[in-house]
């Protein structure tokens, strides 16, 4: 009897493990597709504070699933129509003013994208949090008298991650994200990205306001601003490629 | 007796012994003069290496920069620390540095580009010397870059291909522009040969939107006899408020390195003298006891011992100066055409030699001095007069009758 009452127990916690799990990547999922659906479109500004330079740009991205996506730009003139392509694990540049794409190697790929405080990987491991990375949830209740949950991601030990550990706040009933910090190798804080401006978009609250603070330069910042945001929107899989980028400077 | 006319004559009527002893000596100091001439050039060399080619003697940089080589981090006022310099006879000129990626088709590669103020860096440097293909940079030009061995090598790129250039300007921009490949350098150093990308100063401003200041400004010393240290302090007071370094302060491994050459060549060279002197004595030792039976003659006519010591060493001299002057000529002309064409060691040294980063040609130049010539020369002459010290001896104080029967 005891036996089965062991077997029965045994269950019990592996099907809690389970659930947990499940609802942890449920989630994850939800967080990831918030801004992108199976195809998104969207026009941003992208405020880039720094030490020595302060700018505003205006991006047109676009994206599918989530191995492609692509960015241009809009506003400055100076910078109109350079096109940022992501298409698997590489990224292509198209410059307007030498009217050449070139394809960045892997070696920048922790150079900043835009001159942001983000870089060139972010845009290629965007998305990749229920792929690279072990989540458990490690707080939930009240913080800052907001119900949250609060996850810790450990990346998976093949995953290519410069990351030591990154940890997600969400709301506890919307599941929005409210904050992202990232550490280093070295478990320090990296960055740490914040979450506002609430705002119904594509037919439902999202944060529209993506603030990106650099932990060894609190002074200086880049924000994601979404302006519009269109989701699941048909778009060819052929707009992505390589050769179709000179076709996009018009 | 004419101990010079007796000595010519003897000298001569043997002239196969003669030759034998003569060309014996003369080869092993025309060894020694090459040897000599090596390890100079080798010295000599990986100073020029260093200094001659990017280094200079001194370098001033803003303070951290070189922990840290943030493009932000530059000297400010640099054409008054110019200024003050040439008025204290130092030749200096700036450069500037910034980190991108060079592209080409389907490759491209992380890059370390350097404007270079072309006037000024020809009196500092003579990187502008060692280029491999194509040619150096020139005003006319401003498109125009000269890369690092590796770098083009990864690219792929040869004279006259395109580049595109793509980083982040000082404005926060981004840096985009095409150059084409007007000359790719010799081995140089391990980071300018894997990542540099020289351009000329105004391009390089516009490029990255950099319209003063420089990241670094190297300093040659007015002369080789100048005290380095000294020197070093004085700059550092006339501009204390930034980092001033010495080759020998930046580059500390190879200093150490290059100082203990001079004992090592010693070391070697001692070792070389040794094993020759061996070959002289030999020589020697075979001359004077080959003819004991003649001095045994020559004593019991009356000669007397001190005549006979003089008649030896006339000899030797003799010799010893014709060796001289075969090994002087043969030496120097041995010396001298490897300080053209250099010995090639790539075959032994696979492609080239680094040491702390810093790449060796792996053509080995001799340097002829009149140190690597004549210490030679005057060791030979030395080592012979030692050498016959015993024979001559034996001979001039041996009883004749003993000197007779010598066999």
């Amino acid at each position: 009897m005891r036996f089965f009452w062991g077997i029965l127990f045994a269950l019990i916690i592996a099907n809690t493990a389970w659930a947990n799990n499940s609802r942890t990547s449920v989630i994850l999922a939800e967080v990831d597709n918030l801004w992108r659906g199976s195809s998104s479109h969207a026009i941003a500004t992208l405020k880039i504070q720094t030490q020595h330079y302060s700018r505003t740009m205006t991006l047109e991205l676009w994206s599918k699933g989530k191995e492609k996506s692509l960015t241009k730009v809009l506003k400055p003139l100076r910078e109109k129509g350079t096109i940022t392509l992501k298409s698997g694990n590489y990224i292509y540049t198209y410059l307007p003013k030498t009217d050449r794409t070139i394809r960045l190697s892997s070696g920048m790929m922790m150079g900043a994208w835009m001159g942001s405080h983000l870089t060139n990987d972010d845009l290629v491991k965007e998305s990749r949090l229920e792929d690279d990375f072990d989540a458990e949830i490690s707080f939930e209740g009240k913080r800052n008298g907001q119900n949250i949950i609060e996850f810790t991601l450990l990346p998976k030990e093949a995953a290519a991650v410069v990351w030591g550990k990154i940890i997600l706040e969400v709301e506890a009933e919307r599941h929005l994200p409210i904050r992202e910090i990232f550490y280093d190798e070295d478990m320090q804080v990296s960055r740490t990205f914040t979450f506002t401006g609430l705002k119904k978009m594509a037919g439902k609250i999202r944060p529209s306001i993506m603030h990106i603070v650099p932990a060894d330069k609190p002074d200086e910042f880049t924000e994601f601003i979404f302006e519009t945001l269109t989701l699941n929107v048909p778009i060819n899989d052929s707009f992505f490629n390589k050769s179709a980028l000179k076709r996009h400077k018009r | 007796m004419h101990i010079l006319q007796l000595s010519l004559r003897n000298t001569g009527r043997n002239k196969q012994r003669t030759a034998v002893t003569v060309l014996s000596m003369a080869f092993a100091c025309a060894i020694m003069i090459l040897f000599s001439s090596m390890m100079a050039g080798m010295i000599q060399g990986s100073e020029r290496q260093i200094v001659e080619m990017n280094m200079g003697d001194i370098q001033i940089h803003q303070q951290g920069y070189r922990d840290d080589p943030d493009i932000y981090k530059r000297i400010t006022d640099t054409a008054h620390i110019l200024q003050q310099l040439a008025q204290q006879g130092i030749r200096a000129a700036p450069r500037l540095y910034a980190f991108g990626l060079m592209a080409t088709h389907g490759t491209s590669s992380g890059a370390h580009i350097r404007g270079i103020d072309m006037q000024r860096e020809k009196t500092v440097t003579k990187l502008y010397q060692h280029v491999a293909v194509g040619s150096w940079l020139d005003e006319a030009k401003p498109k125009a870059v000269v890369l690092g061995k590796k770098i083009a090598a990864t690219l792929g790129v040869t004279i006259g291909d395109e580049l595109i250039f793509v980083g982040q300007s000082a404005d926060g921009f981004m840096a985009n522009d095409i150059f084409f490949v007007q000359g790719i350098l010799k081995v140089v150093s391990d980071d300018i040969d894997r990542s540099a990308v020289f351009m000329a100063e105004q391009t390089f401003r516009e490029l990255m939107a950099i319209p003063s200041g420089a990241h670094e400004i190297v300093l040659r010393r007015p002369s080789p006899q100048t005290d380095l240290t000294q020197l070093t302090t004085q700059v550092q007071n006339l501009v204390p408020e930034y980092e001033v370094k010495n080759w020998k302060e930046l580059m500390p491994a190879i200093a150490r390195l290059l100082e203990t050459a001079d004992i090592q060549s010693l070391i070697m060279m001692s070792i070389t003298y040794i094993a020759v002197a061996t070959i002289i004595l030999n020589a020697m030792l075979m001359t004077v006891f080959e003819r004991m039976h003649e001095f045994g003659i020559m004593k019991a006519i009356g000669v007397r011992p001190w005549q006979i010591v003089r008649l030896i060493y006339a000899e030797t001299l003799i010799q010893t100066l014709l060796a001289s002057a075969i090994a002087l000529i043969a030496g120097w002309w041995v010396a001298h055409y490897f300080s053209i064409h250099g010995i090639d060691m790539s075959a032994i040294m696979d492609g080239s030699i680094s040491m702390g980063g810093l790449a060796f040609d792996p053509v080995w130049y001799t340097y002829v001095t009149y140190e690597s010539l004549f210490t030679p020369i005057v060791f030979l002459i030395a080592m012979a007069m030692v050498a016959v010290m015993y024979p001559a001896w034996k001979a001039a104080w041996m009883k004749p009758i003993d000197a007779l029967h010598y066999r």
